[in-house]
């Protein structure tokens, strides 16, 4: 969920563009050191990029029946590893703003903060976690996919709370009031997009399990099973 | 996509990006530094006015690509007039329109509205690779470039791969219902990660071929008559700037 352009106060725009700043730093370098190792990771993570844009397009059809958008941040984080999407999703993002004038410039360093750090972050916490407690392969992959959507929405609340508080009852009630209002679209979206994720990485792990071992989703004798 | 039509196709096309994004910075600390409402409502008419008048971009078109966005203003205007109670009644939470809260919403919609002016400027005058030539003038690291441009240029390539496939699945009835619609946009989107993968591998070889050695260069692209420009934008921000400190 974006932020509009120009919504936060300055402090806060420039205090979170601070926050995500080391993130997109360590995905830069971690990227830089998987080219330096594959030179072919330079191409793959620029057509990554364009691939969670042209995602973030698609209309998916909702529980409720409203269309909403996927976010793509778990399935990236689970394909690509959660590091790298802190710059992919800064790139992705800077580009809706341009091309869609979705979000914003202003907003850029929220809304990274939110989408392409927490995001990506939890998503493979929880999958990783989900593969260890030993869960089935799709529901750890619904688990990771609509809870990164959950704790997303959850973030971009928690930052308007604090941008505006309540004047009566402060941050907590203002984070109250934002959490019920986009919990109306954003759980039935989670859910959706958990959803879809399980069905996108069900069929590439039918049809396309050599890519999916050399982006080392799954082990190589899970495949075989 | 409609900003890329106009970013292509309008008046100021040939003028340097670096005034272009100097006006638009401008416009954003107009915005961020106008003391009251009607300054910043003020400074969006300037912005979009420019846009209109100066860059030759059609009235429609402009207010076609607003749209969203402002629409998007208004939800998030709403949500913040919106209170929930916690302690009214016994039965848990009441909803209700807070009307002392007026002058701060009224404060962040004209501010977000006069940033989306300057954003809605800049988008429709400069297309993304002047963007992204003016980022490495700004000394943004190459390999952020590099994903700007590979994300840029495989955009329109993967994005006519999904409405191909979209209209195949369409004519198969694939779409008729949730379950069934569920199900074509998830093999849409684990065929797209295939050709991800596969036009990368392309993208690689056809590099390795013609001895590529890393980063991405591109030919910069030159303007006449930049430094005029440069200073134009540069003095007309600072005059819009100057606005808001002269009115209440």
């Amino acid at each position: 969920m974006h932020i509009m352009e120009g919504f936060l106060p300055v402090t806060h725009a420039i205090g979170w563009s601070v926050a995500s700043a080391p993130f997109v730093a360590y995905g830069m370098y971690t990227i830089n050191k998987r080219i330096q190792e594959k030179p072919e990771q330079r191409m793959l993570l620029g057509v990554a990029a364009a691939f969670t844009f042209v995602l973030s397009a698609l209309k998916m059809p909702s529980v409720t029946g409203s269309s909403s958008h996927p976010t793509g941040t778990g399935l990236g984080a689970i394909l690509f590893g959660p590091a790298a999407m802190a710059p992919i999703g800064l790139v992705v993002l800077l580009f809706q703003a341009m091309l869609l004038a979705h979000g914003g410039l202003t907003t850029l360093g929220a809304n990274v903060f939110s989408m392409a750090v927490v995001g990506p972050f939890a998503a493979a916490a929880i999958y990783r976690f989900a593969k260890a407690a030993k869960m089935p392969f799709g529901f750890s992959i619904f688990l990771a996919a609509s809870l990164a959507d959950l704790l997303t929405y959850i973030t971009t609340s928690a930052q308007l709370a604090l941008a505006f508080p309540d004047p009566a009852g402060g941050v907590a009630a203002s984070f109250a009031k934002f959490t019920a209002v986009f919990a109306v679209t954003q759980i039935p979206l989670a859910i959706s997009e958990g959803l879809l994720t399980v069905l996108v990485m069900n069929a590439l792990a039918r049809f396309n399990p050599l890519e999916l071992k050399e982006m080392k989703v799954v082990a190589a004798q899970e495949m075989q099973a | 996509m409609l900003t890329e039509q106009s970013a292509y196709a309008n008046r100021w096309r040939r003028v340097t990006p670096v005034a272009k994004g100097c006006f638009s910075l401008c416009g954003m600390i107009a915005a961020f530094a106008a003391g009251s409402p009607r300054t910043a409502l003020i400074i969006a008419l300037i912005l979009s006015a420019v846009s209109v008048f100066g860059a030759g971009i059609p009235l429609l078109r402009y207010l076609r690509v607003a749209a969203p966005p402002l629409f998007f203003l208004l939800a998030s205007a709403l949500s913040l007039a919106i209170s929930l109670d916690f302690s009214t009644s016994a039965t848990g939470v009441s909803l209700h329109f807070s009307g002392s809260d007026f002058s701060r919403i009224a404060q962040a919609s004209s501010r977000s509205l006069a940033c989306v002016t300057a954003l809605l400027f800049l988008a429709l005058t400069t297309p993304l690779s002047d963007i992204i030539s003016l980022l490495r003038r700004c000394k943004i690291p190459e390999i952020l470039l590099d994903l700007m441009t590979l994300c840029y240029r495989t955009l329109f390539v993967l994005s006519e791969a999904v409405h191909d496939t979209m209209t195949a699945q369409s004519a198969r009835l694939g779409y008729t219902t949730l379950t069934v619609s569920m199900r074509s946009l998830g093999g849409l989107i684990s065929n797209l990660i295939v050709q991800v993968w596969q036009r990368s591998l392309a993208l690689h070889n056809a590099a390795q071929a013609r001895n590529n050695d890393g980063a991405l260069r591109f030919l910069e692209n030159s303007y006449a008559n930049s430094r005029l420009s440069i200073s134009i934008a540069v003095v007309s921000g600072c005059l819009m700037v100057a606005l808001t400190a002269i009115l209440p």
